[in-house]
């Protein structure tokens, strides 16, 4: 529309110009009240504190995060040649790929077992969509207990199978695991809940169609429920994997990151960083880089894998 | 040209909201300064002739009082708080709950950019160089000279430790040691003297390897020992050695600018704690406390090592089940005794200089009510914690508890065996909180094998070291 | 009608059985801490843990209350969440009532402006947004708990794409009439976005409920603490008195697991259609 207006005659643009200049003040006067509260607050608690931890992050601070002196890029380099935060990005990234299949494989079980026409279901779905009423600091609270080394239920039940006492939170082969284990099943409700709603929307006439031609269950599962749900799926895989890779609570909950930093992901990396040991500087050039790895991995999935997603 | 315009409309627009993020919040940044000189009308009275007038402030002064005990300690500091405030009205003291020392130092700095500081707080002893290097401290000496107050009492050895250059900064409250806790019933069992604790590393091995029981199948139903992955200990276990913990003499002759727990007392203390878990008689349960409590309680393994200020809910969770023993830290060997100790553990009371002047006169009360004798003995029964003041341990309440719990008295002794110098000072750095958790990741990391403890040391001190060094760039 | 194909009565069985299964594993951590929110410290404490409930002490629940104002910990919280709620459907409703209706310069470029900060993570702003809440004194406040979070990109979108889908002519015969537009935004368009706004209020407050490290970062006092700090300071102030911390795990659930019975439906329908737009 822009474009129409400039094509005016030129004997008449100036006057015409200033009209439009008018009417476009005009307009945004009218529009200031509708987008100014929002415009606002994105300014003061995201724009403004993007551009200040860009500029924290090449500042020397005190330990209460008063920039002391510029240092350039001294902050990148220390975590570039950091095992503490090369660390955090891997067990990060091993976080995700615990957590991610995890919940995307359990919750398509689950969708396809309350998917069932059967007495009853409805009590199932209830069941299984349960820990949407939970929080992650709660979840993680009644997992600290069945991990407790010496009183816990889970320990009580790797004996019973015989597989003998797991230590689950202090040994740094199991600690991930034993974080992710939480968040997967607090997942897990929500996960369903989205692709049952998914499965409910596939008309059953596509079944009825299927099983003419004498297709079996899995068959119509593997051919019509899958297919249908991707973009379901496809929703999960964004949310659950950024999700995964802004963990905090659970590991702040029951390990602190700990034992031997196997559970240090990125973000408890940030808060202790600044938080806990007063690094402010350091603590925004990892927060920048975690940035860059979420925006690069957004844009990957949208670009890549959202072109095997069947829409209807 | 108009679409430049425009986007310089829409810049300005942005920019005003800019400007006025900035600008706006000035006005909300007044009030919570302002409330407290509100708060208390009694600004005029200072005027007042100050020396023997009884009158006092029609208002009581509030303050915040920030504490970081739990569980039975928990409970007791809070009765004392409410014993303090039922015994005058001029000062009502809220104390709140701000979780482990560690979360508790770091509230404390969180609250300095707003000022949302309490009038006092309980603060370790880690937090010491800190609060001193960010200028946030009254010195509770400045009081004491003032008022003439008497300190003789105090324990030397603690009124030393939170002295810097000969300034009393803290007022100290909860002290205590590391000592080793062992279940009598389960020494009498396995043919050990239960009066006897081991003394030296050798002696607990040997003890352990005496205590382990096993069930038919060859699995272990009993431990000797687990000690928890706590930085705390590793720094006690080097001092009783007689090392340093950073250089400059612990950072007491000149300001520390490297770590130097790498040296060979940290090598041989986890050499020995790796042998007694890779031999299956001490189980590792990670670095929590309250897991390796648990595991004491619940009677699966045999000795602990705990602050002392844990005895009385040893012995509260033991009733009924079994008979709780309390004995020194043990050492390396028998030579240690002479040539260093324990170091003060626990932490004191710190009043805060950003708080208004009425506050700050409220605290000093209340600090000392803290440390008056009926205060000291009530915190030793009620904890372990053992007195700070002479006053406290000769209280008759306390006298007659001792004679009925010897356990209490374990600590005192520990604490007077320990000779006075800079090892036994402890270290001062202001990235200790840090340098305790990388020492941690280091044991932990040393436990998991594929690395010598030397390695691991190593490790953990270049990374404390370049943290001292960054610390000490930003306080100079 | 696949009821008379499916006849094999042992196939029914067997799927029932893994109904039971995967209802039972999803169950269980919550029926744990129930039980052992009821247990007795002497049961508590030894091995191995009871898998059924042998002791009913609902002592401990009034011993979890007394040890930390659990109440008003589910207080603030709704205070924090219900005020992020409203904020963000009235700030979401009015942006996108500007996006679907208003004509102005620059739509597109303030459109795109709003949507970046959708791909901005709260961590990369969390530091200074930290330090800046404690310099204007609003940490240990009901506003620094909300403020940050009561703009919504998510929810702009969400509303926008609603009003979108109303027909114009609508909106044009009101103007014609001399309704004016926030009238028209009042009285007819948000009325009809009803299931939209809906959508967007569980959305936004079970997030904000679920906040943990905001409010961990600005929170100091006990009385300032919301559900999710609160029940954790409970786990630390008494780590071993594991069936009272139980207790206190349960009781903070009670709300949202109501809002979960008596708005199940809701709650899912809400869930799923933001999940398919958003």
């Amino acid at each position: 529309m822009a474009v129409l207006t400039r094509e005016a005659p030129a004997g008449v643009s100036a006057e015409r110009n200033a009209r439009q200049r008018r009417k476009e003040v005009k307009q945004w006067l009218a529009v200031l009240p509708y987008l100014g509260p929002s415009l606002f607050l994105f300014a003061i608690f995201v724009f403004v504190p993007l551009i200040r931890t860009v500029v924290m992050s090449t500042y020397a601070t005190t330990p209460i995060g008063e920039m002391t002196k510029f240092v350039g890029t001294k902050w990148f380099a220390r975590l570039a040649s950091s095992n503490v935060y090369l660390n955090s990005l891997k067990v990060t990234v091993r976080f995700v790929l615990y957590t991610v299949p995890g919940v995307l494989a359990l919750s398509l079980l689950l969708a396809t077992l309350g998917n069932l026409r059967l007495r009853g279901i409805s009590f199932f779905r209830t069941a299984f969509a349960i820990t949407l009423a939970v929080s992650g600091a709660t979840a993680a609270l009644i997992f600290m207990f069945l991990y407790h080394p010496v009183i816990g239920t889970f320990n009580h039940l790797m004996e019973l199978i015989g597989v003998g006492r797991v230590p689950w939170l202090t040994d740094a082969r199991y600690a991930l695991v034993s974080v992710a284990i939480p968040r997967i099943w607090l997942q897990t409700g929500f996960a369903t809940v989205v692709l049952l709603a998914g499965m409910q929307g596939i008309s059953d006439e596509l079944y009825e169609a299927a099983r003419i031609d004498g297709a079996g269950f899995w068959q119509c599962w593997k051919n019509i429920t899958l297919p249908l749900v991707s973009p379901s799926l496809f929703f999960l895989l964004v949310v659950v994997t950024l999700n995964a890779f802004q963990t905090f609570t659970e590991v702040n909950v029951l390990t602190s990151g700990g034992p031997i930093d196997s559970t240090q992901v990125v973000v408890h990396e940030i808060y202790r960083s600044f938080y806990f040991n007063g690094q402010y500087g350091l603590a925004s050039a990892q927060a920048l880089i975690l940035f860059v790895i979420i925006l690069g991995l957004t844009i990957l999935q949208f670009g890549v894998v959202e072109k095997r997603v069947h829409y209807t | 040209m108009k679409r430049t315009l425009s986007v310089v409309v829409s810049i300005l627009v942005v920019a005003s909201m800019l400007l006025t993020s900035c600008g706006a919040p000035a006005p909300t940044a007044v009030p919570p300064t302002a409330v407290p000189a509100t708060k208390v009308p009694a600004t005029a009275v200072p005027a007042t002739p100050v020396p023997p007038t009884p009158v006092p402030p029609k208002e009581p002064v509030k303050i915040d009082f920030w504490f970081a005990m739990s569980g039975k300690a928990g409970e007791t500091v809070q009765e004392l708080v409410k014993r303090f405030n039922e015994s005058q009205s001029e000062v009502i003291v809220t104390a709140t709950y701000q979780g482990s020392y560690d979360d508790a130092i770091t509230k404390l700095k969180a609250g300095l950019q707003s000022k949302d500081v309490p009038a006092v707080t309980q603060m370790y002893d880690l937090g010491t160089r800190l609060l001193i290097d960010l200028k946030v401290v009254k010195p509770v000496q400045d009081f004491i000279d003032r008022d003439k107050y008497d300190i003789g009492d105090v324990e030397p050895a603690v009124r030393n430790y939170y002295s810097v250059n000969g300034v009393l900064y803290p007022m100290p409250f909860n002290s205590s040691n590391p000592v080793l806790y062992y279940n009598k019933t389960m020494f009498k069992e396995a043919g050990l003297d239960p009066e006897k604790p081991p003394r030296t590393w050798a002696e607990l091995t040997e003890a352990a390897r005496k205590l382990v029981k096993k069930d038919a199948s060859g699995k272990t139903i009993q431990y000797g020992c687990s000690f928890a992955i706590y930085g705390w200990f590793v720094e006690q276990f080097i001092a009783v050695q007689g090392g340093y913990y950073v250089n400059n003499e612990n950072g007491r002759a000149d300001r520390a600018t490297a770590a130097t727990f790498n040296g060979p007392e940290g090598v041989k203390l986890l050499e020995w704690w790796k042998s007694l878990n890779d031999e299956g008689i001490c189980i590792n349960l990670g670095r929590k406390t309250a897991d390796t409590k648990k595991a004491f309680d619940s009677g699966v393994v045999a000795m602990t090592l705990d602050s002392t200020a844990g005895v009385r809910d040893r012995i509260d969770a033991a009733v009924g089940k079994f008979d709780v023993g309390v004995g020194f830290l043990p050492r390396s060997s028998e030579a240690d005794f002479a040539k260093s100790g324990t170091i003060i553990g626990g932490a004191a009371v710190w009043i805060l200089n950003l708080r208004p002047e009425e506050e700050q006169e409220a605290a000093w009360k209340f600090v000392q009510f803290l440390n008056t004798a009926e205060s000291q003995a009530f915190w030793h029964i009620n904890t372990g914690y053992y007195p700070v003041n002479a006053k406290g341990y000769n209280h008759p309440d306390d006298i007659a508890w001792r004679a009925k719990y010897p356990q209490f008295q374990v600590a005192i002794d520990q604490l007077h065996a320990a000779p006075f110098n800079n090892y036994t000072a402890g270290g001062l750095t202001g990235v200790f909180p840090e340098a305790r958790q990388t020492v941690e990741a280091a044991v932990e990391e040393y436990f998991a094998g594929g690395i010598t403890a030397q390695q691991a040391l190593d490790k953990a001190a270049a990374s404390v070291t370049q943290a001292i060094l960054d610390y000490n760039d930003t306080v100079k | 009608m696949s009821k008379h194909r499916t006849k094999d009565i042992i196939g029914k069985i067997v799927l029932y059985l893994l109904l039971t299964i995967a209802a039972v594993i999803i169950v269980f951590p919550l029926y744990t801490g129930f039980v052992t929110s009821l247990l007795s410290a002497q049961n508590l404490d030894t091995y191995p843990p009871k898998l059924l409930p042998v002791d009913f002490q609902w002592e401990n629940y009034a011993a979890a209350l007394k040890m930390a104002p659990l109440l008003r910990f589910v207080f603030n919280s709704f205070v924090q969440s219900s005020s992020v709620m409203i904020s963000q459907l009235i700030l979401a409703s009015l942006a996108a009532f500007a996006f679907a209706f208003l004509e102005f310069r620059g739509k597109q470029f303030v459109f795109l402006v709003f949507l970046s900060t959708m791909m901005i993570p709260w961590e990369a702003t969390i530091i200074p947004n930290y330090l800046f809440v404690q310099r204007i004194g609003w940490d240990d406040t009901y506003l620094g708990l909300a403020a940050p979070f009561m703009a919504t990109a998510f929810g702009t979108f969400l509303i926008r794409q609603f009003f979108l889908s109303l027909p114009r002519d609508l909106y044009d015969a009101a103007i014609i009439d001399g309704c004016s537009n926030l009238r028209y935004l009042i009285t007819i368009a948000v009325p009809l976005a009803r299931p939209a706004l809906g959508t967007l209020a569980v959305y936004s407050f079970l997030q904000s409920y679920n906040q943990y490290l905001w409010p961990l970062l600005i929170t100091n006092s006990t009385n300032m603490r919301t559900v999710q700090i609160g029940i954790r300071m409970l786990q630390e102030f008494e780590r071993e008195a594991w069936n009272e911390v139980m207790a206190g795990v349960i009781i903070v659930m009670i709300p949202t697991l109501l809002l979960f019975v008596f708005a199940n439906r809701q709650l899912i329908r809400g869930l799923t259609a933001g999940a398919l737009k958003g």
